[in-house]
């Protein structure tokens, strides 16, 4: 038994009988070509059109900047000039662009910096947040997730009077123990230690956050049996905990690298946008700066597209990984 | 199979097409630049109507407070200042990109004048401003114009000096008087270090705002980063002077290591932390706002001309000042213009915007007022506004080019990394820099012979009746 599609009525834009030398030229083939295509989608056009508004969005606000990136990655434009086609020439200067390695570098050493502290301080303060004695729970949770929701100003200026140079909070401290005060923000060696430290307070608690809900999705049935054969907190910690909280580091490790290489307002207001000297630029931050302000939209619209593949790749990894994990699982 | 095959390349083909086809259609749309033969020519009309112009914090305020004394004189133009956030300038050339969204009158750094003047999306004031010329400093007339036309009018100019503590040099005993070089103010500097045991420091001089200095000190010795011709040249005597000055006053112990506008760099203008500040006439708009008002024989502020480089050298430099601009898609542009000359172009409206928020007259017939040598209670009754006039018209000229914002970008960037380092010596820190700025902007560095800046010109005789 079959079903006649919904408007299964003749297309309105049906063709008459085409001859082989129409269909010869480029033009007339395309045109042959929309018209069949019209022809078989019209009987399921309330289909279409219920889905067509997610298209529609999809096109002007997705599918067209991604390819009007990549037309800008092969153009001198900045904006207001008439755009000049310049072939691969955006990307044999990104090739030898000095300051986007360092930056590239620089989201490297952060990332090393404050991922390790992070991750660790945040299994810590979800593993207390778990436990059954800790009393004033939503207290906790909400102090810990306060960081990554204060607003940047409030940030910025608290930062730089704990990280002042003559007049610090922590360099005051670091006297009064009879130790020598560090150029937090004015070295280029401090300044991304400085940052790092400003991001394992923001987003500690956000990580909290979903370890926590990764412990709380570990039956209960696992620790207890654990228990019964005698295995102690630490092996319980090492043999359950953390085989079974993988996947969910594993996506707190793929935010952290995204996080990490668009990572803006920290360092815009702590060591005003990547100083001193390029010790502090991001990827991100150097993106920003290329953009608004040099005006340069095709070689950033360049780096970008280059970055995003990359990061695109890491991610196919990261989720490949995962997936083995799980078919072993 | 075959067909079906074929049905699915056609398929296939017909969306790649209709894709391309939106893409494109969509990319025609969002790069269309605005008619611009659709604007009315400038003075052709009557200034009628509605205007909104685009300003930031004390500037903005200044602006607000000459609009009743514009509509007064032009009733049927009715002026909204908009105090827009933070970035305005990007925001502005997004508007300007996009076609929609800009303003009839903005605000722009005089710094980033000539970036926008040469995207050819300001409105040619030639025929309209032409004629005021000789009533502005040639230094910022300069950074307005582009192939002899004007595209934007200077507003407030930023002439500097030393912003000091009267009650931290006097507890320390240094005379501001004797301050002639900055070899005399690194001096007194070690001597308010030395008798306050390392409390108080005489500048503020962060790794991340050497540029602004060396700018300033760039004007004192006669240096350029652009050349007449738009090339490098910066690798000279004269700015590897001003380079030597800059490594003095970090390395003789008399700066403290704080960012421009951060909490401890604002803290100093009421603690005891910094004794002076080296800066631009608009920062005592910023003190005056931050610290309560002490007038008169209480007053702690004061101000001495910038020291020189050498004894009987130059004492004078600009940093900052703004300009407004006119976009050229501008409806209104006759209300525009009427709004721009009076703020600009007048007495009244410039000595309106000083005597409300301190923004110094970049319009000469302005600093003929009385209004000038009126003492300032907020400087224990100093002619502040005279001594900020002294020898304006012989502030060096630098060659701001569309590539300035870059450029100085850059800049900072080598010589923070450069102090932060230990300042090294005999590293070739200029040389280095040049070459990397050649690299980042596409521009040759000029040849050594033609980096020597012909002789500071007198200021023209037209200015010179103004002035007097």
């Amino acid at each position: 038994m079959s079903s006649e599609p919904l408007g299964s009525a003749a297309p309105p834009f049906a063709a008459g009988s085409r001859s082989p030398r129409q269909v010869a030229t480029p033009s007339r083939a395309a045109s042959a070509a929309l018209r069949d295509w019209l022809r078989s989608v019209w009987p399921y056009r309330h289909f279409y059109l219920f889905i067509a508004p997610f298209f529609l969005f999809f096109a002007v606000f997705g599918l067209y900047p991604l390819l009007f990136s990549l037309y800008l990655s092969f153009v001198k434009w900045d904006g207001l000039t008439p755009m000049h086609w310049v072939g691969l020439s955006n990307f044999r200067m990104m090739l030898r662009d000095e300051v986007l390695a360092r930056a590239l570098w620089n989201t490297l050493v952060i990332g090393l910096l404050y991922v390790p502290p992070m991750m660790i301080l945040a299994l810590l303060f979800a593993q207390l947040l778990n436990a059954q004695w800790l009393k004033l729970k939503a207290f906790y949770r909400a102090a810990l997730f306060l960081p990554c929701v204060t607003p940047m100003v409030v940030i910025a200026i608290v930062f730089g009077l704990i990280f002042g140079a003559d007049r610090g909070v922590l360099n005051d401290l670091l006297i009064a123990m009879h130790l020598r005060a560090v150029p937090w923000l004015t070295s280029e060696e401090w300044s991304k230690v400085s940052v790092a430290i400003l991001v394992v307070w923001r987003w500690t608690g956000y990580n909290m956050i979903l370890l926590l809900a990764g412990l709380q999705g570990i039956p209960a049935d696992y620790y207890e049996a654990a228990e019964v054969d005698g295995a102690g907190p630490t092996q319980r910690m090492w043999f359950i905990t953390l085989p079974l909280l993988r996947p969910t580091f594993r996506f707190c490790m793929l935010l952290s690298l995204l996080g990490t290489l668009y990572m803006f307002d920290e360092i815009f207001v702590l060591t005003g946008g990547g100083g001193p000297g390029t010790s502090s630029l991001n990827f991100g931050m150097y993106l920003f700066s290329l953009s608004f302000d040099d005006f340069k939209f095709g070689y950033a619209s360049c780096v970008a597209y280059t970055i995003a593949i990359l990061v695109f790749v890491g991610t196919l990894i990261v989720n490949r990984l995962n997936r083995a994990e799980q078919v072993e699982g | 199979m075959v067909a079906f095959v074929r049905h699915r390349r056609s398929r296939a083909i017909a969306l790649s097409a209709a894709a391309v086809g939106v893409a494109a259609a969509v990319a025609g749309c969002s790069i269309a630049l605005p008619d611009r033969t659709a604007a009315a020519p400038i003075g052709a009309a009557a200034p009628r109507g509605p205007i909104t112009v685009w300003s930031w914090n004390v500037a903005a305020k200044a602006l607000q407070a000459l609009t009743p004394g514009f509509e007064q004189r032009d009733p049927a133009v009715r002026v909204t200042v908009d105090m827009t956030g933070a970035r305005m300038s990007t925001r502005f050339m997004l508007s300007l990109m996009a076609g929609v969204g800009a303003p009839d009158v903005s605000q722009l750094l005089m710094t980033d004048a000539p970036h926008y003047i040469a995207t050819h999306r300001l409105m040619d004031l030639t025929p309209v401003a032409a004629k005021y010329e000789p009533m502005f400093p040639p230094a910022q007339w300069r950074s307005c114009m582009l192939d002899g036309r004007v595209y934007a009018i200077p507003w407030d100019t930023g002439p500097c000096a030393v912003f000091y503590r009267r009650d931290l040099f006097a507890r320390y005993g240094v005379d501001p008087a004797r301050i002639e070089t900055w070899d005399d103010y690194i001096r007194a500097g070690q001597t308010i270090v030395s008798r306050s045991g390392g409390r108080t420091r005489m500048l503020p001089l962060g790794v991340n705002d050497l540029e602004s200095m060396l700018e300033i000190l760039l004007q004192q010795t006669h240096g350029q980063i652009f050349d007449n011709q738009g090339r490098i040249a910066l690798d000279s005597p004269q700015a590897r002077q001003a380079l030597d000055v800059i490594r003095r006053l970090r390395s003789a112990g008399i700066r403290s290591d704080v960012a421009a506008y951060g909490p401890e760099w604002m803290a100093g203008f009421s603690g005891d932390s910094i004794a002076s500040y080296p800066g631009a006439v608009w920062l005592a708009g910023t003190i005056k706002d931050t610290v309560p008002e002490v007038a008169g024989e209480k007053a702690v502020w004061g101000v001495f001309r910038l020291p020189a480089i050498t004894p009987g050298g130059v004492r004078v430099a600009n940093s900052g000042g703004s300009v407004l601009v006119i976009p050229e898609a501008c409806p209104n542009p006759d209300a525009a213009w009427a709004f721009v000359q009076y703020a600009l172009c007048t007495t009244q409206g410039q000595l309106d915007q000083y005597r409300s928020s301190s923004l110094y007259p970049s319009f000469l017939p302005a600093l003929r007022s009385s209004v000038m040598d009126q003492p300032d209670p907020f400087f224990a009754n100093q002619p502040v506004g005279r001594l900020f006039a002294t020898d304006i018209t012989k502030i060096w000229r630098l060659n701001r080019t569309s590539d300035w914002g870059e450029a100085t970008t850059y800049i900072q960037e080598g010589l923070s990394h450069w102090a932060s380092c230990g300042m090294p010596v005999g590293e070739d820190v200029l040389g280095e820099m040049s070459r990397k700025l050649s690299e980042r902007l596409d521009i040759p560095v000029a040849p050594s012979s033609d980096r020597v800046p012909v002789a500071l010109a007198a200021p023209s005789t037209r200015i010179r009746t103004v002035l007097e």
